[in-house]
């Protein structure tokens, strides 16, 4: 990308040295006309250089924001405008947007059918109970005729509850079974917001070369800026941290460094 | 036993309510960060408090800061459920006071006991 404007540079120090050395040539010949000639015309092969430097940053510049594509007056986007003339970032935090809503209602959907499941299975569990505990009494014919009666009326019941309870349960576990096609969905999307941040970042080294040559040819120094990092906002979940010391990877490593405090 | 849960995601709060009331606490309420969860504790009848500590506003450590530091509060045990894992941030949250620490993600189990934990140690300190 760089290599048509450096070699304009490197033809501008080969100018310089080949001048410098006319010029020693032309001083130490006494031929102060033609070294003055000599400045000059490297004055005006600086000039030269510069504007071309200049003219070829400029161009650098303009593609790189170009290929960025972040257009500030289009925050509004809607689902149906097409990819050159929305905002990707835009678009990657809707995307983005849309896996925290996805992924929130799909919690959510899977934690009410375990709610409308744990009552369920619950009754199952306490009417079985309770059927077992006459059901030994009937195996130790310690029933009444009465009780053997209702017993025979209560197992016809409780079967048919089974039955139903088993068809509920059943479904539950469909439901969320098929709840869990959001990581399908929102992996996509991620995959798809992932491509995007691996191109917005090839742009920005590109966008940072060409800063860097506005930097070597006009002399500008920058400070740099350290930027701290505060612990009490959070990090959020830690990932592939296997590397560093500084994160525990586990329960046991923090229970450990807890009880190592005194806890 | 009265329990506040303070997370900023209804999801998780909705998840350590149904653990907790598997084991036995069913009288939770819930606040979305800090700033929400002060006024709360601070209107009384918290007996325990459930935190995070990434939230948006009023982070969890400077909500159990702000807890250790009110004179009304500071006597309420604090359980951390967090994602974050970094050594330094442990020993803060040990140095500011905290009860229990329990990385997400987490088991019922991991949950249990620490609150377990949590409740001996009162009792043996009564």
């Amino acid at each position: 990308m760089s290599d048509k404007s450096s070699s304009g540079l490197d033809d501008f120090e080969v100018a310089v040295k080949n001048g410098a050395m006319d010029l020693l040539n032309s001083i130490e010949m006494g031929n102060f006309s033609s070294a003055i000639q000599i400045i000059q015309e490297l004055s005006e092969a600086r000039h030269k250089s510069f504007y071309n430097e200049v003219g070829n940053l400029t161009r650098s510049l303009h593609n790189a924001i170009k290929d960025f594509k972040v257009d500030s007056d289009d925050i509004e986007l809607s689902d149906d405008a097409d990819e050159e003339n929305g905002s990707k970032i835009t678009d990657a935090s809707d995307r983005l947007n849309y896996v925290v809503e996805m992924t929130s209602n799909a919690a959510n959907k899977t934690m009410d059918m375990v709610d409308s499941s744990v009552p369920v299975a619950s009754e199952l569990q306490k009417q079985a109970k309770e059927l077992r505990k006459d059901w030994g009494r009937l195996i130790q014919r310690d029933l009444s005729p009465e009780e053997f009666r209702q017993l025979y009326k209560r197992i016809d019941v409780f079967l048919s509850y089974a039955d139903d309870s088993a068809t509920t349960l059943h479904t539950n576990l469909n439901t969320i079974l098929l709840e869990q096609g959001y990581q399908d969905l929102t992996g996509q999307v991620i995959t798809k917001v992932n491509e995007l941040i691996r191109d917005v970042e090839e742009q920005l080294v590109h966008l940072v070369a060409v800063a860097g040559r506005v930097d070597s040819i006009s002399g500008m120094e920058h400070e740099q800026v350290v930027e701290e990092v505060d612990d009490s906002r959070g990090h959020g979940p830690s990932i592939k941290n296997d590397n560093n010391p500084e994160v525990l990877n586990s329960q046991d490593e923090v229970d450990d460094l807890l009880s190592s405090l005194g806890f | 036993m009265k329990i506040l849960i303070v997370d900023d995601f209804s999801t998780m709060r909705r998840i350590i309510k149904n653990l907790l009331r598997d084991l036995g606490f069913t009288n939770t309420v819930e606040a979305d960060d800090g700033t929400t969860a002060l006024p709360i504790l601070q209107a009384g009848s918290i007996d325990f408090l459930v935190t995070d500590w990434n939230m948006p506003g009023m982070t969890g450590i400077e909500l159990l800061r702000a807890v250790r530091a009110d004179d009304k509060l500071k006597t309420i045990p604090v359980l951390m459920v967090t994602a974050e894992a970094k050594r330094d941030q442990i020993i803060s949250a040990a140095q500011a006071g905290v009860n229990g620490y329990v990385v997400k993600p987490f088991t019922a189990v991991a949950l249990k006991e620490k609150i377990e934990k949590i409740f001996e140690r009162i009792d043996a300190g009564k």
